[in-house]
């Protein structure tokens, strides 16, 4: 990172002032005292630190900046500094030259003043990029047909439809030979054995056939690899339409391979999504004595996950049409900042860019006739094409096209090109490479078209959907109540679901987790399967609390509710749930405080036979309470060797930390990691360390330097609720996952509005998700937006 | 070359002038002489079996005559093999048509399977091994002098869409067909979609340049430096595309649009693969092709030579159906015709590097799933070879005593410098490779 300029002197005069003022309201930093603090600075600090903090390499490279309040500056400056000599500054020059550090350019406030955040100009994040392109794609796309009026409504919710018949035709289906009709609500992983339940459906036959057809969910976004599993022949189709045949399906196995009964295939998802899925299955008699015994399952590896049977909860009997999931794989987003933003090209991204654009180019132009409602040899064919893209560029663009333009994006191409289809795949090559589509909210066009895609990022990461397109079309956006009915309604669409799904997954510092085994001798039974489904256990937990009726972020916190299926239930302690799958239940009074003591995560952040209070204190400190951190002075590792035996955890890590240039930082971070030492490495609930009972309490120093006495999650938990920081860093880490922008960028005191809003709201997430997408699609438009004046104040 | 000398090759060669678009096709043949004489091989396949008493030679040795189902093949006799019982003995479960198409290659017997073939025989699988064209394109894909961009292309022509053992002859190991691509379209843009993407991106450069320059103006001064770091690889783009310019040895072939892949089609989908498989050996982009007409069992229906019966069901008639024979002999010389087109094409192009034509360095086995129709034997599988650089002698007739064709596939590998100890079936190996030097 760019060290800031050399303030210039003039500015410098003005920065004094500023200081002065800043400083005569506060009693404790008398301006003389300030003003002399500066000389100290130039002449004993100014040389490793530079002349305003910003960091001088090889000296001394970080820039003064941080969240401690200014007695703990203070004090850290007059026991350790200057670094060769500490006893040469006395107490009181330590408390001048402190005071002198803190408001030129150490505090937070200090650095909004000096680097006033503004809303940088940014090209499409991954997400954003592949999230656009499949409901591009998919505004074109005609919806799955309507199911036939004969069939029955879906009598349940999870599971796939299935017919059964009585013979076997090598992928035809005579429906003169249904045998059953029905659902499979437990999923698909069958022993069709002669004489067995599961046999029985295709009626007493030797040569059998079946159809699965709905739907499967994917929770996240990646390479999910398809497992089926027979000895007979199969057809599937993931993510594709059944009704294309043999040349559509993504797994065709007509001739069976009973020795090889795996088939493989790796699907890219994106999450929060549902997907079309089809199995034709048939079993015909092999060689006598020698016929396998028929069988069918359906399994997958999804990413994060090991393999196992695709969940029945993930499978629905009803319809969607395919969506198109971009392959290329872009380089990483720029996530310097703690969320994924875009504010640099480079060379592999613009290649990754070409890829992606000839990808969709080569979807739409082998459906274009599909697409663009016409056929070979119609006589409008031309014609419907050119319409269908302007259609396409309109919508790539997130808004109508101006006469120029039509003639520059698609007449243009469309002559140039040898032929019809070379001219489409031109018209989408140009679309997707020009700024117009790469970048977010370019300056121009009508500023309801630019409200719209504002919001429709925020939300969704997409561009805007029909509804809200029209809306803008019609100027409606500028009247506050339609712009924020807009999107109270986006909040509740799936893309938001799954938007937020990646937020959370991101906050909880989940998204780059791999290996959590432990020691298999003290853990036995924390195996593949069980991590597989802690992560469910998160997932389901953070969705019941995101999207239940009060969306109560305190909840996310202090809940004393999990979610388990029978094998977590046995192997943490907690009631057995009476029905099959993952069921909420309630953990023994006192033990469980929300997402900070859910299994998963504490699991996580701790090393293979031992919990860590280091890596949870970290977890707590940035995630939850908000405070800022720098990296480590002295790189330690932590060896179990170096410690006397029968050492507590605390004990380890107090030894480990009590140095004074650690425990700038670990004076925060200890006292959070401990307060969850009641959880083994598994994130088992525990009452004693070596034999010895937990001590898990200790004085937390807050940002204002208050002490609160911290003895276990529930008191982080509340802490943090009521702790304005805690509850900004929350609002803070949300608006820049939505908007790819800092929140200062958006006025001073936007945070603080937020805030007060939020927890006027019974921190209600949802709302809060929609007034930062309403003020983030409203930014610099006049009227200039009204935030939390319409909301009724706290009752005191 | 001038176009002078051309004509005069050309002329050499015995060809018409309907080649010279081809040829013309070729922006530089002067290249660099490889550091070993390439080589390459190309299997075709014909389904159904032959009309012995019209294709085999009556003589051995190098003084023969050809037959009429070979006839069209005379400008190519000195430089061709005919091996005469030559004999697919895998035995095992599956039809004669399913060994006699997967095993073709393969020389192994069929995986276990639900696939019922004709007659009481038992159900089977796929292949159980991988076929000599695949082991030799991996051969050549593991040395550098040797590596291609695809190693090897498989062609069909009018293949039926579905996958079974009696379509498939390639395998990449056991239990794994590859699929042949019967789409000229299709693998004209496996070749050169590339290509023709070059062209559409180098289309829009110009427009997007413009729209960057556009936008830039249009935006605050500090995000400038983004869009102008845009423009920048806008232009090395367009910088790189012009140094890729001559890439290519011989421009892609124009395909005639919308020639649907159907049956009446197939004399003109045959040209159209042809000169695809000839177009990709020129690009050097594959060393080893393989170009299957029909499938095993193949029914196609010759209208173009007044035939209205389906190829299977004629082949089933017996011997003394006259008519039947004599229809089975024309669609067995127009399979030959198409082969010496290939061969045409080969030998009219010039071995880029070297001296010599391409079906110099190449060699081309025309082959059959059977020895006969109607008696759907799997011996004297009528085998003939093609070309050159292996190091056969080639311009015989040979006849064998049943040997075993895994024998042949041993010669082959050991031809382009693969010392299989065995290949296939490792009993039907004994004897090593057939002696063709």
């Amino acid at each position: 990172m760019a060290a800031s300029p050399r303030l210039p002197l003039l500015l410098l005069a003005g920065l004094a002032a500023a200081i002065l003022l800043s400083a005569l309201s506060c009693s404790v930093t008398p301006a003389a005292s300030v003003a002399a603090g500066e000389q100290i600075y130039r002449r004993q600090c100014a040389d490793c630190h530079g002349p305003a903090g910003e960091g001088v390499a090889g000296k001394y490279r970080e820039a003064l900046v941080g969240d401690w309040a200014l007695p703990k500056l203070a004090h850290y400056v007059a026991k350790n500094m200057p670094e060769d000599a500490p006893e040469t500054l006395s107490r009181r020059d330590a408390d001048a030259v402190s005071a002198y550090i803190y408001h030129a350019f150490y505090s937070p406030a200090a650095q909004e003043r000096l680097n006033p955040a503004r809303i940088q100009l940014a090209h499409l994040t991954n997400r954003q990029f592949a999230v656009t392109v499949a409901d591009l794609v998919a505004r074109f796309t005609p919806p799955p047909a309507p199911p036939p009026a004969a069939e029955t409504p879906d009598p349940a919710e999870v599971g796939l439809r299935f017919t059964a018949y009585g013979n076997a035709l090598r992928g035809r289906f005579d429906a003169a030979k249904v045998a059953q009709r029905g659902f499979d609500a437990a999923g698909i992983d069958f022993v069709f054995a002669p004489g067995s339940a599961a046999r029985a459906r295709f009626g007493a036959t030797d040569e059998f056939s079946g159809q699965w057809r709905g739907t499967v969910f994917a929770e996240e976004t990646g390479d999910y690899e398809f497992v089926i599993r027979t000895p007979n022949s199969v057809r599937v189709w993931i993510n594709a339409d059944p009704a294309g045949g043999a040349a559509e399906a993504t797994l065709d196995v007509n001739v069976s391979n009973p020795q090889n009964p795996d088939q493989r295939v790796t699907v890219r998802l994106l999450g929060g999504r549902a997907y079309p899925l089809a199995i034709d299955y048939w079993a015909l008699p092999e060689k006598a004595g020698a016929s396998p015994v028929p069988a069918l399952a359906l399994r997958w590896k999804p990413p994060h996950g090991s393999e196992t049977t695709v969940p029945a909860r993930l499978l629905a009997p009803g319809r969607a049409a395919p969506t198109f999931v971009l392959a290329t794989k872009f380089p990483a987003d720029d996530s310097s900042q703690g969320y994924e933003r875009s504010l640099s090209v480079s060379k592999a991204w613009d290649e990754a860019v070409t890829g992606a654009a000839f990808e969709v180019a080569n979807h739409v132009v082998r459906r274009l006739d599909r697409f663009a409602g016409t056929r070979p040899g119609d006589p409008a064919r031309a014609a419907k094409l050119a319409a269908f893209a302007e259609k396409f560029v309109a919508a790539a663009f997130r808004r109508p096209l101006a006469e120029d333009e039509k003639a520059r994006f698609v007449a243009g191409p469309l002559a140039g090109a040898p032929d019809a289809e070379t001219g489409l795949r031109r018209v989408v090559l140009l679309a997707l490479k020009s700024p117009q589509f790469l970048y977010v909210d370019l300056p121009g066009g009508a500023v309801g078209h630019r409200t719209a895609q504002r919001l429709a990022f925020a939300l969704w990461d997409s561009a805007p959907d029909a509804a809200l397109a029209r809306a803008a079309a019609e100027g409606r956006l500028a009247d506050p109540a339609e712009l924020r009915a807009q999107a109270d309604r986006m909040v509740l669409d799936p893309r938001t679901r799954a938007k937020l799904r990646e937020f959370f997954a991101g906050w909880l510092q989940l998204r780059y987790l791999e290996d959590l085994g432990k020691d298999p001798q003290q853990f036995p039974g924390f195996n593949p399967e069980l991590i597989d489904d802690l992560r469910t256990s998160l997932g389901l937990f953070v969705d019941d609390v995101v999207w239940g009726e009060r969306s109560d972020f305190r909840e996310l916190l202090r809940s004393e509710f999990l979610f388990a299926n029978a094998r977590l239930a046995r192997f943490y302690d907690l009631p057995a749930p009476e029905s099959d799958g993952f069921v909420r239940v309630a953990a023994p009074p006192g033990q469980r405080s929300g997402v900070l003591t859910h299994p998963y995560l504490l699991a996580a952040l701790s090393y293979k036979a031992a919990s860590s209070p280091i890596h949870r204190g970290v977890f707590l400190t940035r995630s939850i309470v908000g405070r800022a951190l720098k990296p480590p002075t002295v790189a330690q590792t932590f060896d179990e060797t170096t410690f006397a035996p029968g050492m507590t955890m605390r004990e380890k890590v107090v030894r480990l930390t009590r140095a004074e240039n650690c425990m700038g930082c670990h004076s925060v971070i200890n006292p959070l990691g401990f307060s969850l030492e009641w959880y083994d490495a598994v994130g088992r609930f525990r009452t004693a360390d070596q034999g010895r009972p937990i001590d898990a309490a200790s004085d937390y120093h807050d940002d204002d330097n208050r002490t609160v006495r911290l003895a276990g999650a529930r008191d982080v938990a509340d802490f943090a609720l009521g702790n304005a920081r805690a509850q900004e860093a929350f609002i803070e880490q949300l608006f820049q996952y939505l908007a790819k922008q800092p929140p200062r960028a958006y006025g001073p005191g936007t945070l603080g509005r937020l805030r007060e809003s939020f927890v006027a709201s019974g921190f209600h997430i949802r709302k809060l998700v929609a007034e930062i997408a309403v003020l983030a699609a409203r930014h610099g438009e006049t009227p200039p937006p009204v935030l939390a004046a319409h909301v009724p104040r706290p009752a005191p | 070359m001038t176009p002078l000398r051309r004509r005069e090759f050309l002329r050499q060669a015995g060809l018409s002038a309907a080649v010279l678009p081809f040829i013309v096709g070729l922006p530089s043949l002067a290249l660099a002489a490889p550091a070993r004489p390439r080589q390459r091989l190309v299997v075709v396949f014909s389904p159904n079996g032959t009309i012995p008493t019209a294709f085999w030679p009556d003589a051995a040795g190098r003084d023969f005559a050809l037959k009429e189902i070979l006839a069209p093949l005379a400008p190519f006799k000195d430089r061709m093999l005919t091996l005469q019982g030559v004999s697919n003995k895998v035995r095992g479960d599956g039809d004669g048509h399913m060994r006699g198409m997967s095993c073709l290659l393969t020389g192994i017997e069929l995986l276990p399977g639900n696939i019922q073939g004709g007659g009481k025989s038992i159900p089977a699988g796929w292949a159980s091994g991988i076929s000599i064209d695949q082991e030799i394109k991996n051969f050549f894909q593991s040395r550098p002098e040797t590596r291609t961009r695809f190693g090897s292309l498989e062609f069909g022509v009018g293949v039926q869409d579905r996958a079974d053992p009696w379509t498939r002859m390639s395998y990449a190991g056991s239990g794994q067909p590859v699929a042949p691509i019967s789409d000229p379209y299709q693998m004209h843009g496996k070749l050169y979609g590339q290509l023709r993407d070059r062209e559409s991106l180098r289309s829009v450069l110009d427009p997007l340049k413009t729209e960057l320059a556009k936008v830039r103006t249009i935006i605050g001064s500090e995000d400038r430096r983004m869009l102008e770091a845009h423009e920048t690889l806008v232009r090395q783009l367009e910088r790189e595309i012009a140094e890729n310019e001559s890439a290519l040895r011989a421009r892609p072939p124009e395909l005639e649009p919308g020639v649907a892949d159907q049956n009446d089609n197939v004399p003109r989908l045959s040209r159209m693969q042809i000169d695809l498989l000839v177009n990709s050996f020129v690009n050097d982009m594959a060393r080893v092709a393989t170009l299957q007409y029909t499938k095993s069992v193949g029914g196609a229906r010759m209208n173009w030579l007044d035939i209205t019966d389906g190829h299977h069901g004629l082949s089933h008639e017996p011997d003394t159906d006259e008519s039947a024979q004599s229809k089975l002999i024309k669609i067995n010389t127009w399979f030959a015709g198409e082969v010496r087109y290939l061969a045409e094409r080969l030998a009219a192009t010039p071995e880029p590097g070297a001296t010599g034509s391409m079906l110099d360095h190449t060699m081309i086995v025309w082959t059959n799933e059977l020895g006969k129709g109607n008696s759907h034997t799997l011996d004297n599988i009528p085998f003939v070879l093609i070309g050159g650089g292996m190091g056969f002698d080639m311009g015989r007739a040979l006849k064998f005593d049943k040997v075993a064709h895994n024998r042949l596939h041993l010669a082959l590998a050991h031809g382009v410098g693969h010392r299989l100890p065995t290949f296939g079936k490792p009993s039907l190996c004994d004897g090593g490779p057939l002696a063709l030097g």
